[in-house]
């Protein structure tokens, strides 16, 4: 499947991610002569152990999430981000943990938005926010470029790319940037040819970087 | 959800019955090699104690992973007058990785079994699966090369179907019917405390040879010497005849 990077807001240090910020980057996508073309959603869920002891919740990770991704609704991803670990499975692995009753979804994490195309690439802009709640935690982008898979392959003109988006961005005098992070595919057992499981990889690494700015954001108000 | 039947025949006998049951389903039949890790919650996980099962199919170029649960089966007045078991199962196809996962979310290795035989897939008024499979034990940890039998010179015979609770009872039907032509030939004992049994006694891979064999007494005394050769009878029939008889 194609290269994909999963990029977040970095507000800048006193500011938090902000609905407006959306509709401006939207808006940016748009003047770069993006097209329009559906909605997106995807869903990550952060799960904690249950356990009889309270004492031995130290012994099982605290970073185990699940994702599904719209490009692959079959589909659902576990990650364990501590050890370095993503499963892909059928989606009906969900009913599987639930009849376990081993672990429960703590919460839930929407990603949601509009796609646009441009020319050979695809952006997907959107916002961050508890399921079931209009609360803004964070804005993520997918780049996306369709005719190259390798990871590798794809650097060059993935950092070119985002130059030009940054530059547009910049442009309307935003509280913040878009950061790309690297997500170590090669420490997950991931190659070059690019997968949904790299995907699933990046949003993980992504939301635990929204999470430390809005706790960052939160420290500075207080 | 899953209808299941469960028996246990002699190994000497599994080529007649391979042979019966080409010619009862009228398809060929597919080489199976499925190596089953069964993995249990540690002491303080959960709200109860799970059960989970990963099964490779090492039969594939690339081995495949699945997941699979398999809940309570069903009970009560309904359930006692079938003889097929009903109970809820999910399966889900993973990545290589899954033994990995469970381990890092607190699982721990109960068990594990080789079955290596043969399955037919069919459609018969339900999608059956018929499967006939040596159970093996490893010697040594995940050493499937190095496997031997929990129980030389029995194989397990399963027939299951997919089912919902909506269609149960037609595929409970369907199941039986196709049963009904094993029955009477011996290889296949409608058993449904012998397969609420044989998982149990599979985690003890010591003693299970000695348990099939007990349940195999408890069941039907005296069937693997009286009524086999029955099946040997009547796949030399079908093969006296080209094997294309459909009974």
């Amino acid at each position: 499947m194609p290269i994909k990077w999963v990029l977040y807001w970095q507000p800048n240090p006193g500011t938090t991610a902000s609905s407006q910020i959306v509709n401006e980057v939207t808006q940016c996508v748009e003047s770069m002569n993006g097209v329009k073309d559906g909605r997106w959603k995807s869903t990550l869920t952060f799960y904690k152990p249950i356990v009889r002891d309270q004492s031995q919740l130290s012994d099982f990770p605290r970073d185990f999430l699940g994702i599904s991704l719209p490009e692959q609704p079959s589909k659902y991803f576990f990650i364990i981000r501590g050890q370095r670990l993503v499963l892909e499975a059928d989606s009906s692995i969900q009913t599987i943990m639930e009849k376990l009753q081993s672990y429960k979804a703590r919460v839930s994490l929407t990603f949601e938005g509009f796609q646009y195309q441009l020319g050979d690439f695809q952006l997907r802009v959107g916002k961050v926010s508890p399921t079931h709640s209009e609360t803004l935690r964070g804005i993520v982008m997918e780049v996306e470029y369709l005719p190259i898979s390798s990871v590798e392959k794809s650097r060059q003109v993935m950092e070119e790319f985002l130059d030009i988006l940054q530059d547009s961005v910049s442009k309307r005098s935003l509280p913040g940037h878009f950061i790309h992070a690297d997500s170590m595919f090669a420490d997950y057992g991931l190659g070059d040819h690019y997968t949904s499981q790299h995907t699933a990889v990046q949003y993980a690494v992504v939301v635990a970087q929204v999470i430390a700015s809005v706790q960052a954001g939160q420290g500075g108000r207080n | 959800m899953e209808c299941v039947v469960q028996g246990i025949i002699e190994t000497q006998h599994v080529e007649a019955l391979e042979i019966l049951l080409q010619g009862l389903c009228g398809v060929h039949r597919e080489r199976l090699r499925i190596h089953e890790i069964c993995l249990k919650s540690g002491p303080s996980l959960g709200t109860v104690a799970s059960e989970v099962r990963l099964l490779c199919d090492l039969e594939q170029p690339e081995p495949t992973w699945t997941v699979r649960h398999v809940g309570g089966s069903m009970r009560g007045a309904g359930a006692d007058q079938i003889s097929v078991l009903v109970r809820p199962t999910v399966e889900s196809k993973v990545s290589k990785n899954v033994l990995r996962l469970f381990y890092s979310l607190g699982y721990k290795l109960d068990h594990e079994l080789l079955k290596v035989g043969f399955a037919f897939h069919f459609q018969r008024g339900a999608q059956i699966t018929v499967i006939v499979s040596s159970v093996n034990k490893m010697l040594k940890l995940h050493a499937t090369d190095e496997a031997v039998p929990v129980t030389p010179g029995i194989q397990l015979v399963e027939v299951t179907a997919p089912t919902t609770t909506e269609n149960y009872t037609e595929v409970v039907a369907a199941v039986s019917s196709f049963c009904e032509h094993l029955a009477p030939l011996g290889v296949l004992e409608v058993l449904r405390y012998l397969h609420v049994c044989i998982p149990f006694d599979f985690s003890s891979v010591k003693e299970s040879g000695e348990a099939i064999r007990k349940l195999l007494h408890l069941s039907k005394p005296g069937i693997s010497t009286g009524v086999v050769p029955t099946a040997a009878a009547a796949a030399a029939s079908l093969m006296s005849d080209g094997g294309g008889t459909t009974l």
